[in-house]
């Protein structure tokens, strides 16, 4: 089913900020590649968390700076994943 | 099945004296081959240019895959470092093959992988390719980790067994490679980024040597220190990471690991060279 994105969005937020005081101050919009505040361990929790949460499943294709940048751009790439895709 | 490293030994001629006396020692000599070097790299330069790049690439880059990249244009361009020891003889591995460490997010433990032909991808390759590993592996569902949880099952004592006896013969024998838990083998150069958020300084690192003995070389990245530094008669902050290379006596020389270090610290300090196709010179004069 696909999500809130409201919810979605405060869920990523609170999984983002519990993960220390570096990420207390994270908001939507925080750009979490120029704070240097996303790595490799950060990154893989957060999709693993994702995929756990609403069935879904990322690919390394997925890892782009664009899907990763906020918190808002990685709620946009889950809500995607319910999106109706055109036919190919 | 692949043999990762040539079908023949490189002759003692061509090895140097010095390495020889190592290469030969008796083990009542308790010999200690492995050097470490320490410097640092313009970190301003590195997260610049990734900062860029992850602008609009199609794959979020970190110091990790420039690390790969960066050790596998200076191991192409010294194929006398991508070496390993079997017995008491060296032998040169076929390709340049990069291992990585990284926190398994299934298991919470270490695991490694296997950049193959890395000096021949590109950054973004690269990318792709660890993320991928690093997905499978946080849901534990690539083929390597159904080994690893085969490998869980065996009991502790046939465990140290199997171990002791594939050690022996992995040190004494130049080995195929059979499967996917082995295919480790066939990288001489292991890189370790340890710059993760949180990191306290790194002022000294002495990468382990693994087991089989085929990682010849460690390149360990630390995390960001600001450092004030002269440029141009002026006193300047920047950002600066350091860098280890561990190596092994048997293998290379001081100035051999110097001269190495030092073109895998030219291209993260000038990291725009990273991109340059492979077999391209990416070094300064200063460095050849």
């Amino acid at each position: 089913m696909k999500p809130d994105r409201q919810r979605l969005e405060a869920d990523l937020l609170h999984f983002v900020q519990s993960r220390g005081p570096r990420y207390a101050a994270v908001a939507p919009d925080t750009d979490l590649l120029d704070g240097g505040l996303l790595d490799s361990l950060l990154l893989t929790d957060l999709i693993l968390h994702v995929e756990g949460q609403h069935g879904i499943e990322f690919d390394s294709h997925h890892v782009s700076p664009a899907n990763f940048r906020t918190v808002s751009a990685i709620a946009d790439l889950v809500l995607e994943q319910f999106s109706p895709r055109p036919p190919a | 099945m692949k043999w990762p490293l040539h079908d023949r030994a490189i002759p003692d001629r061509k090895i140097p004296l010095y390495n020889r006396f190592y290469l030969h020692a008796p083990r009542a000599s308790h010999v200690d081959p492995v050097m470490v070097w320490g410097t640092e790299i313009d970190a301003d330069a590195l997260t610049s240019f990734l900062r860029e790049r992850n602008r609009g690439g199609r794959v979020l880059l970190t110091t990790a895959h420039a690390l790969i990249r960066a050790t596998a244009v200076a191991l192409a361009q010294f194929p006398d470092m991508n070496v390993r020891v079997v017995g008491r003889r060296v032998y040169a591995f076929r390709q340049v093959n990069i291992r990585m460490g990284f926190v398994h997010r299934g298991s919470r433990e270490i695991d490694l992988l296997v950049v193959r032909d890395a000096d021949a991808k590109s950054l973004e390759q690269i990318g792709l390719e660890v993320w991928e590993r690093l997905l499978q592996a946080s849901r534990g569902t690539g083929p390597r980790d159904r080994d690893r949880a085969r490998l869980r099952r065996i009991p502790g004592f046939w465990f140290r067994q199997v171990l002791r006896i594939y050690g022996f013969v992995d040190r004494h024998v130049r080995l195929p490679t059979l499967g996917r838990l082995d295919e480790l083998r066939g990288g001489g150069a292991m890189v370790n980024d340890l710059s993760f958020p949180g990191a306290p300084p790194m002022r000294s690192y002495k990468p382990t040597r693994f087991p089989d003995q085929a990682d010849s070389l460690n390149l360990t990245l630390g995390p960001i220190e600001s450092k004030v530094v002269a440029r141009a008669e002026q006193l300047v902050s920047t950002g600066v990471m350091p860098l280890f290379l561990r190596a092994d006596h048997r293998l290379v020389d001081a100035y051999q690991v110097g001269r190495f270090l030092a073109v895998v610290r030219d291209l993260l300090s000038h990291p725009e060279r990273l991109d340059l196709p492979a077999g391209a010179d990416a070094t300064t004069p200063a460095n050849k």
